[in-house]
């Protein structure tokens, strides 16, 4: 992982354990333009760290490489010849190559002013610029860099790419397309340009002046909307009954995923939908519902959206509804976006092996509206947790759910 | 000034050796740079220059000396037969 949070899974399973905010004031080149403009940015230490090859790739492929490669040696990961032709790669991405897109039109217009007066030719552009931006430069970079063969996809669904990459890659397993898959979520958009277009929308967050750190309060009264993060988290699939890759013991079984689509509205979300990719994820995992016990919710912090997800899963769970401890880590990691599902579902995963459930941070007011359990401010611990669930609702009305259980449950 | 432009960049960003930048009969073929690296290679001049190379594959078939010179007098061509100082790095892709 590479995550607002850290620069490695432990360091930010830790920190959403602890509910410590990495939401701070957002990069100097957006501040000029949005004086009180907050992000959940990677640690600057990121860069520090990037080998020749990586540098000049664009910063989600970047972010991707990184959390590869730790997933890669936490799996203990070792592939032959015929094994890597069988190996896929799935990752999801919002808004693919935005950072060099960015650099490249700002180039663009910079050297067309000057063209007048300076001679400059704004049609001298870096050959790489377009392998660069394109939404799969992430997906090919990790292919190109551990030799992998088998199918790769990128999936670009805004808020629910990484969800629907995981649970399509969970798909070419069960129907043996591949034995082992890498599964990413990545996204780097914290540019000026990508920024103003998400401020123009209305649905971040405003900043706390007391404490902006605790600006993004998921279903909480005072809530404004979602502060925007970058970075990447990336997982191993691999199917039951082949050699393995990994010598590492399997953290749980991926069992269920759900997917639909509103058919709706562009941004609002729909209880109905939501609802149906639940259930959809729940009867392919063959659980009751009384065997999930955490669930990592979309919880975005925008007034709709909350309540919404509030809405579905009392519709989905009933009576168990009440019994479930649900979550928003998005308080403290932002939303990564494309990234976002990947990163939640591993901490879901995590919450899993660990028995510790992340708090939904800076929830001091619970909204009436959201009257579940929102473990609100502190972490539990040792909670003898079977299955989990995992939500990401996209914008464009893609709703996604996957579901995870002890590998021995 | 021209030639050290190019030889860092191979050194920097290819595989390429400096023995093997040394020689003078080697092609740039030779060199065991792919045409995608060449175009990555003039790119460094071009955007520093100003200049904007059209077609590139025939300087797969050319030592760097060729090259050297042939960029050179493109450069020349476009200022009036100077050879300008090197303007600031801006590399906003790069």
């Amino acid at each position: 992982m590479v995550t607002p949070l850290g620069l490695n899974r432990d360091d930010s399973f830790a920190a959403a354990v602890m509910g410590k905010s990495a939401i701070t004031a957002a990069p100097a080149a957006i501040l000029k333009l949005l004086p009180s403009a907050l992000a959940a940015s990677v640690s600057k230490d990121f860069e520090l760290g990037l080998s020749r090859a990586a540098t000049g790739l664009d910063r989600a492929t970047q972010f991707a490489l990184s959390a590869t490669q730790e997933a890669l040696q936490d799996a203990g990961f070792e592939a032959t010849e015929d094994q890597r032709s069988r190996i896929g790669v799935y990752v999801g991405i919002g808004n693919g190559g935005a950072s060099t897109v960015d650099a490249l039109y700002t180039r663009f217009f910079e050297l067309l002013q000057l063209s007048a007066t300076e001679n400059r030719d704004p049609t001298v552009m870096h050959p790489l610029a377009v392998p660069r931006m394109m939404a799969n430069a992430g997906a090919a970079a990790v292919t190109i860099q551990h030799q992998l063969r088998g199918q790769s996809y990128t999936y670009s669904i805004a808020c629910a790419s990484s969800s629907v990459a995981l649970g399509e890659a969970y798909r070419a397993l069960r129907h043996g397309y591949i034995d082992t898959a890498i599964v990413i979520g990545t996204e780097a958009i914290l540019t000026p340009g990508s920024y103003v277009a998400w401020n123009a929308l209305r649905v971040m967050a405003k900043k706390r002046d007391d404490a902006p750190e605790a600006s993004c309060r998921p279903f909480d009264a005072q809530r404004t909307g979602f502060v925007l993060g970058e970075g990447a988290a990336a997982l191993v699939l691999e199917a039951e009954g082949v050699t393995p890759t990994c010598s590492r013991a399997p953290y749980a079984e991926l069992c269920g995923y759900g997917s639909t689509t509103d058919g709706m509205h562009i941004t609002l979300p729909s209880a109905q939908g939501q609802t149906q990719a639940m259930n959809i994820a729940l009867a392919d995992a063959g659980l009751p519902l009384d065997a999930i016990g955490y669930i990592n919710a979309h919880g975005t912090a925008t007034t709709a959206g909350d309540a919404t997800e509030t809405e579905s899963i009392k519709a989905v769970f009933g009576q168990h509804a009440k019994k479930l401890a649900i979550s928003s880590t998005k308080a403290v990691h932002g939303h990564l976006i494309g990234a976002g599902g990947a990163l939640e579902f591993a901490f879901s995963v995590m919450a899993l092996a660990t028995g510790s459930i992340p708090p939904t941070a800076h929830l001091d007011n619970p909204d009436p509206a959201c009257d579940l359990d929102f473990v609100p401010l502190i972490a539990r611990h040792s909670a003898p947790l079977q299955a989990v669930m995992s939500n990401s609702f996209a914008f464009g009305g893609t709703n996604a759910s996957l579901i995870a259980r002890k590998v021995d449950a | 000034m021209l030639r050290q432009l190019i030889d860092n960049f191979l050194l920097s960003k290819t595989n390429v050796t400096a023995d093997k930048l040394s020689d003078p009969m080697l092609k740039m073929a030779d060199l065991g740079i792919d045409s995608l690296e060449i175009v990555e290679m003039l790119f460094e001049v071009e955007d520093q220059y100003g200049i904007h190379v059209e077609d590139v594959m025939k300087f797969q078939q050319m030592t760097l000396n060729e090259v050297v010179a042939f960029m050179e007098q493109m450069i020349r061509d476009k200022n009036g037969g100077e050879l300008p100082q090197l303007t600031q790095v801006d590399k906003a892709v790069g």
